[in-house]
């Protein structure tokens, strides 16, 4: 039993762990702040969600990355039927369908969906050359993301479907994807805006128009995108300080412990504190791709660059649209933002890094 | 080397997005960092919603049956209220206290949103806050729209009533169209037509003092009023036929058949759907709901019931159609109907027996033997098929959602009953009494197809052409078969041993058919549909009376009045 942990514990890649528990740590601290006013008490159910993020983080390193790949098949067809379940049967909150309740426990598949998906892909791509067959393999992998992501645009959340267009532009890159495909998807995509517009719900239509002109809708969504520029601006060089935000506290932004999380760490820790939260976050996109270069499996390598695509893709439009340099759509900012589903999934993707890195030198 | 360089590009393009960011922050935070803190120091935006007003719903020529009115209405915004303040507003609003604090606390999650304190206040009431208004920070009195339906009763039951939205329902609408405090239509045309009429709901960003009092109008968007809404409806007519049926279960139905426009949908008992939308009368509200008389029920659309002989016309189609009989088949009438000369004998109605008869007479008389024995020779199968047909068993095709009934056969019998469909099943379901459920707006429809040759079959409600229900098919029936049904149906009035003789008119011929449905315990329901004039129908129009005993005696009685209203209302002195 003694000798067991000693081994488990060899070859971890500890500045992984003790930034991903940093973060959540301040997101907690950012959580409370956020909603102590209101009740509800998210700061200690974040809490819990974070041990069971911790077991979860373990439990991935002890079983290894590898099996994970190879029943990569099955988590997929898994996390595509929880989210037709969820579309159909789910828990409707604030208009959108995106819970399934376990007891008392609200799960969000989409969460899982992604990493299910990446896994997925990586384990397609590794078993592919990248010297023919380019044009088959893109059309499967067009539809492996299609189906997950049109499933979770349907709940409708916008935010998580997006997340998959750079994951997958970036794994196939990463694979040997010519070029000339990528201004293939681009013509395309760019060809196909008028009608993917339509898809849209009105009020996403409302967030995009806002977005380019914030006049349009003074009293609806450019509302938000304002009261959350304020509140991060406000914040100045060095903050108002803990517990002292006032367009937190006074509820000028909505939905401050999940989606605009970052407008408080803006307005209560000011410049300093943002950057230094992006530091954290920067170094963590660094780690990630040192366990890329380590690793001499294709497979692993294809797993870790989707985790870090998705990872700093949910930053950029979550820390973007507080200071209107993305549009507002739901996403969470990884870590910080109050959400079980998320940060289990989190921690869970986080394992297959570390677990990527420890077992590099097994072949 | 390949993937190397493109792992740096990867690396490199995520990194820099960061970078961005960070710039992006300097940008906000650290140069116009001032601005925003200025901003936020004098952040007292406030966003009031405007409430759309909700469209008007009118009959035919134009008179309202849903509008609305202005109210005065005192809200608060718990932000800017001073609790301090409680006892006077106590005094000034005639509420309790608690009242006052709980409302306020319910919107703790949104305290710049005003919160509703009391609606519908009177104009003495409304001034006097006004004049107080200094000392009552963050509260104030805006003019909002009431919901009136100043017919009260009539037509209630098609025009329904709205209410305000459940704390279940403001989590699963849009938010942006549903505000927590929103209105949204429970019933009828209110509910079914709601995003219609509702518009869109626009609001005023405010900027206040200190003390909550607007300074300055920031921006503004006007809210787009909800459409008018134009039924078919005749509100005088209904108006007028309503005193026919007071005090009865009954349902009234009256169909242009030149325009396939419903005229009126009485259904009694009634209620004053105004109980739902003004304040303090929940009490009544209460009342209505647990009411044993169901007087929320629209009886004339979704009221359910056995038709009884009103059905024969049913079964004298399928016959038609099928080449069963013709209408000079006859068969005779001993007064009793046996299988066989052991088993029991079903009887008709009239117990000396009609004695030899064809279908006029039979439907003339209604001669249970004459259709008993037309059932045995069609079969519960054809009979059920046929009904189906002619739009019984679903729901009819119509503005607002209907009942659907039942068409009992064999089928049905062994999947639902898990039980076997008997002979003597069949003769009675010819005569329209079994398992049979129908509903008044589905024998309307079949008496509009007869009076019309099959051209008007989908009675609408609804004027304006933006609203277009699903075209059902035609029935298809030939034009001989309606004749004859016509013609047997003007000697149930006509002749002085037709069962609806008296609704004979003496300005028209009146031709209709009548039903006695046994449905015990209880007396049994009276039915009566009819069309006039013969030669050019114009109406047509069933008269259903619950427990009402006999459909020639009692509902033959009270079409006869609907006759001649309409003919007051419509053809005035053309003698």
């Amino acid at each position: 039993m003694i000798s067991i942990v000693p081994r488990f514990l060899k070859g971890i890649y500890w500045p992984v762990v003790f930034l991903t528990i940093l973060l959540t740590a301040l997101g907690i601290i950012t959580i409370y702040s956020a909603s102590f006013r209101g009740g509800g008490d998210y700061a200690s159910k974040q809490l819990i969600w974070f041990l069971m993020g911790l077991c979860i983080f373990l439990m991935t390193i002890s079983v290894g990355y590898r099996s994970f790949l190879n029943l990569s098949y099955i988590f997929y067809v898994i996390t595509i039927a929880l989210l037709l379940w969820v579309l159909i049967l789910g828990e409707a909150r604030s208009g959108a369908q995106r819970w399934i309740m376990l007891g008392s426990f609200a799960v969000q598949p989409s969460e899982f969906s992604k990493i299910a998906t990446i896994l997925m892909l990586a384990n397609f791509l590794s078993n592919r050359s990248a010297l023919q067959h380019q044009k088959r393999t893109l059309i499967a992998c067009l539809i492996l993301v299609g189906l997950p992501a049109i499933l979770v645009l349907k709940q409708p959340d916008l935010g998580s479907a997006l997340v998959f267009t750079p994951v997958m532009l970036a794994m196939i890159f990463l694979w040997g994807m010519k070029i000339r495909y990528f201004i293939f998807l681009f013509l395309t995509g760019t060809a196909s805006m008028p009608f993917l517009w339509h898809v849209l719900k009105p009020y996403q239509q409302k967030r995009l128009l806002v977005f380019i002109n914030p006049s349009i809708d003074p009293i609806g969504a450019s509302y938000t995108a304002i009261q959350s520029k304020i509140a991060v601006g406000s914040g100045g060089l060095l903050g108002k300080g803990w517990l002292q935000g006032t367009q937190t506290q006074l509820d000028f932004v909505p939905e401050h412990h999940t989606d605009f999380i970052f407008s408080v760490i803006g307005e209560e820790f000011g410049f300093l504190g943002a950057i230094f939260l992006l530091l954290l976050f920067g170094l963590l996109i660094v780690y990630a791709f040192r366990i890329v270069n380590h690793t001499t499996d294709f497979r692993a390598r294809l797993l870790a660059l989707g985790i870090a695509m998705a990872f700093s893709f949910q930053i950029f439009v979550n820390i973007g649209m507080t200071i209107g340099m993305a549009p507002i759509t739901g996403l969470p900012l990884p870590f910080i933002s109050y959400g079980g589903s998320a940060l289990v999934a989190n921690f869970f993707a986080f394992g297959l890094l570390v677990s990527i890195y420890k077992e590099r030198s097994i072949f | 080397m390949k993937t190397a360089l493109r792992l740096k590009a990867l690396q490199i393009g995520m990194l820099s997005g960061l970078i961005i960011l960070g710039v992006g922050l300097f940008e906000t935070q650290v140069i116009r960092g001032g601005h925003y803190r200025k901003a936020s120091e004098q952040n007292r935006i406030r966003l009031i919603r405007l409430e759309a007003p909700r469209g008007n719903i009118l009959d035919r020529s134009g008179n309202l049956i849903a509008t609305s009115r202005p109210a005065y209405n005192v809200y608060a915004i718990p932000e800017d209220f001073d609790p301090r303040d409680i006892p006077n507003l106590s005094q000034l609003l005639d509420l309790p206290e608690n009242q006052i604090r709980f409302r306020i606390s319910q919107a703790r999650f949104a305290s710049f949103t005003p919160v509703l304190l009391k609606q519908d206040v009177s104009k003495e009431m409304a001034m006097q806050i006004e004049e107080h208004r200094p000392d009552l920070a963050g509260v104030f009195i805006q003019i909002g729209m009431i919901r009136t339906y100043p017919q009260g009763e009539v037509a209630a039951h098609i025009v329904g009533y709205i209410g305000k939205i459940s704390r279940e329902e403001f989590a699963t609408l849009d938010p942006s169209v549903y505000h927590y405090d929103a209105w949204i239509g429970r019933s009828g045309i209110e509910r079914v037509f709601d995003s219609y009429l509702r518009g869109e709901d626009g609001g005023r960003q405010l900027e206040v003092n200190a003390r909550g009092a607007p300074i300055r109008l920031l921006g503004e968007v006007d809210p787009r009023p909800g459409s008018d809404l134009h039924l078919t409806l005749d509100t005088k007519l209904e108006a007028r036929l309503r005193p026919l049926v007071v005090n009865k279960r009954s349902a009234v139905l009256v169909l242009d058949l030149k325009s396939g426009g419903l005229l009126a949908a009485v259904s009694t008992p009634g209620f004053d759907p105004n109980v739902f939308v003004t304040p303090g009368r929940s009490s009544e509200r209460l009342s209505l709901i647990g009411s044993k008389e169901r007087p929320l029920l629209d009886r004339s659309l979704n009221g359910l019931y056995p038709p009884g002989s009103i059905f024969k016309l049913v079964t004298a189609v399928a016959a038609l159609e099928t080449g069963t009989i013709t209408p000079h088949t006859t068969f005779e009438c001993p007064g009793y109907f046996r299988f066989g000369p052991k088993s029991r004998p079903f009887k008709c109605w009239f117990s000396e027996g009609h004695g030899r008869v064809d279908l006029y007479t039979a439907l003339e008389r209604s001669c249970n033997v004459y259709f008993y024995n037309v059932g045995r020779l069609l079969g519960e199968k054809r009979l059920a098929d046929y009904a189906r047909k002619l739009g019984f068993g679903s729901q009819v095709p119509f503005e607002l959602p209907t009942a659907d009934g039942l068409v009992p056969d064999a089928e049905w019998k062994k999947n639902i009953r898990h039980d076997k469909w008997y002979q003597g099943e069949t003769i009675t379901l010819a005569i329209g009494q079994s398992y049979l459920l129908v509903s008044p707006l589905q024998i309307l429809r079949l008496v509009a197809a007869i009076a019309t040759d099959g051209r008007v079959f989908q009675p609408k409600l609804v004027k304006d052409d933006f609203v277009s229900i699903k075209a059902d098919k035609k029935f298809s029936v030939r034009p001989e078969t309606f004749k004859a049904l016509r013609q047997g149906m003007l000697q149930v009035v006509a002749s002085d041993k037709g069962t609806g003789q008296l609704a004979r008119l003496n300005f028209t011929k009146l031709a209709a058919k009548t039903g006695t449905a046994q449905a015990p315990p209880g007396e049994a329901h009276a039915w009566f549909g009819g069309f006039f004039p013969y030669d050019d129908p114009e109406i047509a129009m069933i008269v259903f009376v619950e427990r009402g005993k006999s459909g020639g005696i009692t509902s033959g009685q009270i079409a006869k009045k609907v006759a001649h209203i309409y003919h007051d209302l419509y053809s005035p002195a053309v003698s």
